[in-house]
């Protein structure tokens, strides 16, 4: 059978613009989440995101390009232009019906939603802006690299809260296996916008911090979310055609499984037992045993409820001493949003090129306990084969990857 | 004729609710008789608007289905689609209790969501109304009713929603297709369900694509589209295991294609490649012959550019004769533009299609456009010998799917197997 592996990476994140960024203020520890300043959040019991603050699309596009793009859109379509230089990917010699664009997102544009929608509130029904419509649908970013490349092969978008992301990257695992496609874009991207913020605000969702300009954060586990936003795209393709064109490759997306559980809404799942199948099956599915697992990446974002969840199905799984195993919950650094899963997966697969893990806390610091205050690993040097990525999402779904450095 | 490499793909429950019924039994006689739902809308004041009608569910005890507290953190999008479930999940023979021992997938269409209720919010946010209710914002996502539905019938299996525009039901059923083909799941709850909206309303009439009285899809004076508003859910499964446990089978699903024009977010290709290859990838990945094809449920919106660029990419697909032969209608004609599930509510009635051996007949279609030129089966349903049908749907961004279907293998007629057990028939 053949395997899927990634050979292209484009980032917008808020640890950088581009992979290199991202990668270098990754492996220092740098933090994404800081004080918002691209909107007011006075009112707010929050003021603290993993914002980004220096994208310009002029870096990567012409403005007739992004013109009309949302904020989401542009930042998926500069990270797909990154992947694809990355990818070395002559699209010129390739059947562009091949190319498949996969992405997740969980809200798409909301700042055109918001902005379409005001504009009918106080203009009414014949003062409406008709350009900002188009861009409130969520397929948007998707239908943007796909305009921008001219890639006319299988186009979807899925949008699953949190894991929306990770089931972009399973789809396109499958329509790549089932040879629908040669080579697939699959990304993820949210955009925080005011609105959104203030939405989650209101449901009492976010990590009440509030600082002061050029105050430092320090967000607890267990206090609530820290939103964040960014796009980032991975080049996927079989193997064989990889092989084919002389391609380097950064991994291998070895298996993946997505399983649902019965959950109230706007909650996790309570003890986390399909987590806990979901690790289990892509494991067994890769072929890999959990002490050949050399790295574990968690969906961990401050909001306590998953953090318990994850750290129970790690001991699980990985048994008793699994609390002192080392994992990497980046939204710790970047913030959470729902086409996170892709930017987690790039941070394990430039860590398999370059040998360089990414920076890990103790599970058990996961759990908030006061005993063990938040404390980064930064001895990342050396190299790692196997990485296990979990993600659960708020309303019920979770999701398990293998990558495997091959 | 079909690829049976792979394991089979049998359609074994439906659901509805639309504005021509309001259960499958409703719909089935709505469609064929030739209702029109699409009229005044009383959700919200369209007062202002240049196209004022569209296709809005009558009913109006939508909440009978869950109570009272219940229904307060849901949405229009999530009662609609609640409904069309009960009615699949019953008629699949899945009740609650079941549903949960097994390890079902839900991959559901998804477009504005619980926008209504988020627009309720934000309008007490903006007029400054002191007592808002954050419980509005819980249903806004639209991936709400796909966990709704999950959490309700106890499915543990694969979940999720997707959102490709006017055809993210249709592509949900492709999704939905694979996860059996593939063999993660033996069975799937798919489909797809879209409320009205303030936002699509004004977006649409913004974009001057609504007609102002009722769409006339193919006609030469059509106007735009009919929005509209339903769900539609479809019970896929491992065909031999339907046949072992004696489930009815409605019709088989062949295949699917999903691509992209690449060409502008709004406006289709103008020389039609997107759509043309979608369906020829359906039938080539279906082991389909041309040949084979009786009938085709359009996209069909009634917009000026779409009717002409589906009718040429039909023609360039099936070759001018057979495709003069086929019978194409547009049942948006009767239940509206219904958005993110608008595939699932026309596949169904592609479905009822086979299993009637009839073919619902487009609306409104008093003087054709030259440049339509095929059988759009106009004012009246037609008996008609179909072996297999398509469906298309084709949306913003350039998201174009079309999903095939044929016999089912044991069906009986569509009235005798679902009318004995279901009120309304």
């Amino acid at each position: 059978m053949n395997e899927i592996v990634v050979t292209g990476i484009g980032i917008i994140s808020p640890l950088g613009i581009g992979r290199e960024a991202f990668q270098t203020n990754l492996t220092k520890g740098k933090t994404g989440i800081k004080r918002i300043t691209s909107f007011d959040s006075t009112s707010l019991h929050s003021n603290i995101a993993g914002c980004i603050e220096d994208f310009d699309p002029r870096g990567f596009m012409s403005p007739g390009a992004y013109r009309r793009m949302g904020r989401v859109s542009s930042m998926a379509v500069a990270a797909s232009i990154e992947a694809l230089d990355d990818s070395r990917l002559v699209l010129d010699t390739m059947d562009r019906e091949r190319v498949a664009v996969i992405m997740g997102t969980a809200y798409g544009s909301s700042s055109h939603v918001e902005n379409f929608y005001l504009s009918f509130l106080e203009n009414g029904p014949r003062g409406t802006q008709p350009f900002l419509f188009p861009d409130t649908v969520p397929n948007a970013p998707a239908s943007h690299i796909a305009i921008f490349h001219k890639m006319t092969g299988p186009n979807t978008t899925f949008c699953q809260n949190e894991i929306s992301a990770e089931l972009a990257m399973l789809y396109a695992r499958s329509i790549l296996l089932k040879r629908l496609a040669d080579v697939a874009l699959v990304g993820g991207a949210d955009e925080l916008s005011p609105i959104l913020f203030q939405c989650y605000d209101a449901l009492g969702a976010l990590n009440r911090v509030k600082i002061g300009k050029g105050q430092t954060m320090d967000p607890k586990p267990g206090r609530g979310l820290v939103l964040g936003e960014g796009a980032c795209v991975l080049v996927l393709e079989r193997d064989d055609f990889a092989a084919g064109r002389g391609a380097e490759t950064y991994g291998v997306l070895k298996s993946g499984v997505v399983k649902g559980r019965i959950t109230s809404v706007g909650h996790y799942e309570p003890e986390g037992d399909q987590m806990g199948r979901a690790m289990t099956m892509a494991m067994e599915q890769a072929g890999v045993a959990p002490d050949g697992v050399d790295e574990i990446h968690v969906s961990a974002n401050f909001s306590g409820e998953l953090e318990r969840m994850e750290c129970r199905q790690i001991e699980k799984a990985f048994g008793k001493a699994a609390m002192h195993l080392g994992v990497t919950p980046l939204k710790y650094l970047t913030g959470d949003y729902g086409g996170a899963g892709t930017l987690r997966a790039a941070a394990i697969l430039m860590g398999f090129r370059h040998q360089l893990t990414p920076p890990t806390v103790t599970a058990a610091m996961l759990e908030g306990d006061p005993k063990h205050p938040l404390k980064w690993d930064y001895s990342t040097a050396g190299k790692s084969r196997c990485a296990l990525m979990t993600t659960s999402t708020f309303g019920g779904g979770s999701s398990s990857f293998v990558f495997v450095n091959e | 004729m079909n690829n049976h490499i792979l394991p089979r793909v049998a359609v074994t429950g439906l659901g509805i609710i639309t504005s021509i019924g309001e259960s499958i039994p409703e719909f089935r006689k709505g469609l064929l008789s030739g209702k029109c739902g699409i009229g005044p809308v009383s959700l919200f004041n369209t007062s202002g608007f240049p196209a004022t009608y569209a296709a809005q569910v009558k009913k109006a005890e939508l909440n009978g289905i869950v109570n009272e507290r219940e229904a307060k953190r849901m949405s229009r999008c999530d009662l609609l689609g609640l409904v069309a479930a009960g009615e699949a999940m019953t008629d699949t023979g899945l009740d609650s209790d079941k549903a949960g021992t097994r390890n079902i997938g839900v991959v559901l269409g998804g477009g504005a969501g619980g926008m209504l209720s988020w627009e309720h919010y934000r309008r007490s946010l903006w007029s400054g109304e002191i007592r808002k209710r954050p419980s509005l914002l819980l249903p806004c996502a639209c991936c709400s009713f796909t966990d709704l539905l999950a959490n309700r019938y106890r499915l543990t299996g694969t979940r999720t929603t997707v959102a490709t525009a006017c055809s993210s039901s249709a592509t949900a059923i492709g999704v939905a297709f694979d996860l059996i083909q593939t063999g993660i799941h033996e069975m799937v709850i798919t489909g797809g369900s879209e409320a009205l909206s303030e936002l699509t309303f004004a977006g649409f009439n913004a974009l001057r694509v609504m007609d102002p009285a009722y769409c006339r899809p193919f006609d030469k004076n059509r106007k735009g589209l009919s929005l509209g508003e339903g769900a539609a859910i479809l019970v896929l499964e491992n065909y031999d295991r339907a046949r072992e446990r004696g489930a009815t089978i409605y019709a088989e699903m062949l295949g699917y294609a999903t691509n992209s024009d690449a060409f502008h977010m709004t406006s289709p290709d103008p020389d039609a490649m997107g759509m043309s290859r979608v369906m020829e990838r359906a039938l080539e990945r279906s082991g389909v012959d041309t040949n084979e094809v009786d009938y085709i449920n359009a996209h069909g919106t009634g917009t000026r550019s779409n009717d002409p660029l589906e009718t040429r990419a039909i023609k360039r697909v099936f070759g001018d004769k057979q495709a003069r032969d086929l019978a194409v209608s547009s049942t948006k004609s009767m239940v509206g533009h219904c958005l993110g599930a608008g595939g699932a509510i026309e596949a169904t009635a592609t479905i009822l299609a086979i299993c009637e051996q009839v073919v619902p007949p487009t609306l409104h279609l008093e003087e054709p456009d030259p440049e339509c030129d095929l059988d759009y089966v106009p004012g009246r349903s037609t008996p008609r010998a179909i072996r297999i049908a398509m469906s298309n749907s084709f949306a913003f961004g350039g998201n174009n799917t079309a999903l095939l279907f044929g016999k089912g293998g044991n069906e009986k007629p569509f009235s005798a197997s679902f009318s004995t057990n279901k009120p309304g028939s």
